[in-house]
């Protein structure tokens, strides 16, 4: 078996649980906060065995809609730190000035170590494009606050870049840049 | 057979599996997240001296699966003005029908509903309500749109299917709406 896929299995791990676990946590917390009357179901619907019941259906819009952003953040923080971290690691090589901002900052550690890698990244960044395709399809579908389904297609959009980035940033490596060189 | 025709032929049989695997760790958390999606359904509420329950007109979802009724709704505006959709899916000429909800008149008094029914675009189909064995035609093939006014019994309960009639085969999704307001 491969060594990137190998990889790719181990990465994947991770945001898929946090994945199902942002879900559930954004609809208990949500749900114990405000003392929402809650029923869980399994009646058989189509596909699945088990569902979540509110009695109100602003109450259903609200629940899902927080639990929606709940999502999106455990997926897109991550994200966003790996992209920080990786740049910031590139930055420091090519620019000394940046360890001085870092250590002004204390984010030393971020620099230290580039364990980072850009499968990682595209892993964490294939998973948000994913959370935003069910979120997309639920502000379509009017289940959930359309800012939510708008934010998230922007961190995608623009994380889909700075991966892309990241991608370069990675392939200089094995083919330096010519510019460099000449 | 050396060692290395055995990792070989390992390899071969392992690395699909891990695609698998991989595509899995994709598929089963879309799935659970959707799975999780909250619903709304009209609770029951118990009190320690029993049963107790507002006087006035509830409706609740039946749900299960259809060959053609997906995606069923209800929701309550602020209004009072109940709303159900669904989406009539691609189908074979013939007549489908579907339980779709149970209207509950908790009222020791009669009370009056409208109901309103429509698809987004004419589809040359004939949607009906069947309530008490009585059919109410929603839309005429032509696209003519008609609303009902229902007398419903105090304290009854009315089992409201859904029914829907074409000639010819439907290749397209349609989004049906549902209108029901009190209006005495």
């Amino acid at each position: 078996m491969s060594k990137l896929l190998k990889r790719a299995l181990k990465y994947a791990i991770v945001p898929a649980i946090l994945m199902i676990a942002g879900k559930v946590i954004g609809i208990f917390i949500v749900t114990i906060k405000y003392g929402y009357p809650i029923e869980i179901g399994n009646d058989i619907n189509g596909f699945f065995s088990t569902q979540i019941y509110f009695d109100d259906s602003q109450i259903t819009y609200f629940v899902n809609s927080i639990s929606d952003l709940v999502m999106l953040i455990v997926i897109s923080v991550p994200l966003i730190y790996q992209i920080l971290k990786t740049s910031l690691f590139q930055s420091t090589v090519n620019n000394p000035k940046t360890i001085v901002k870092a250590a002004k900052f204390n984010i030393l550690s971020w620099i230290t170590k580039d364990d980072t890698t850009f499968l990682q990244t595209f892993v964490w960044c294939a998973f948000l494009w994913l959370t935003t395709g069910l979120i997309i399809k639920n502000g379509i579908e009017g289940d959930t606050y359309s800012w939510i389904a708008y934010l998230a297609g922007s961190l995608s959009f623009f994380s889909g870049l700075l991966t892309l980035k990241i991608f370069e940033i990675e392939i200089d490596r094995v083919y330096p840049d010519s510019k460099k060189y000449y | 057979m050396r060692n290395s025709d055995i990792k070989k032929i390992f390899t071969t049989i392992l690395e699909p599996i891990a695609f698998g695997l991989l595509a899995l760790l994709f598929i089963i958390p879309s799935i659970t997240v959707i799975n999780l999606e909250p619903l709304t359904k009209a609770f029951k509420n118990l009190d320690v001296l029993g049963v107790s329950e507002k006087a006035e007109i509830e409706i609740e979802i039946v749900g299960g699966t259809h060959q053609i009724f997906s995606r069923e709704k209800i929701k309550k505006n602020e209004d009072g003005v109940f709303s159900y959709t669904t989406t009539i899916t691609r189908r074979d000429s013939d007549r489908y029908s579907k339980p779709i909800l149970v209207i509950k008149n908790n009222k020791n008094v009669d009370s009056k509903i409208e109901i309103y029914g429509h698809t987004n675009l004419p589809t040359k189909s004939d949607i009906s309500l069947i309530i008490d064995d009585q059919v109410y035609r929603l839309e005429s093939p032509s696209g003519d749109v008609t609303s009902h006014k229902i007398l419903l019994a105090p304290n009854g309960e009315y089992t409201v299917y859904l029914a829907i009639e074409t000639f010819s085969d439907v290749q397209f999704n349609e989004d049906f709406e549902l209108e029901i307001r009190e209006i005495e």
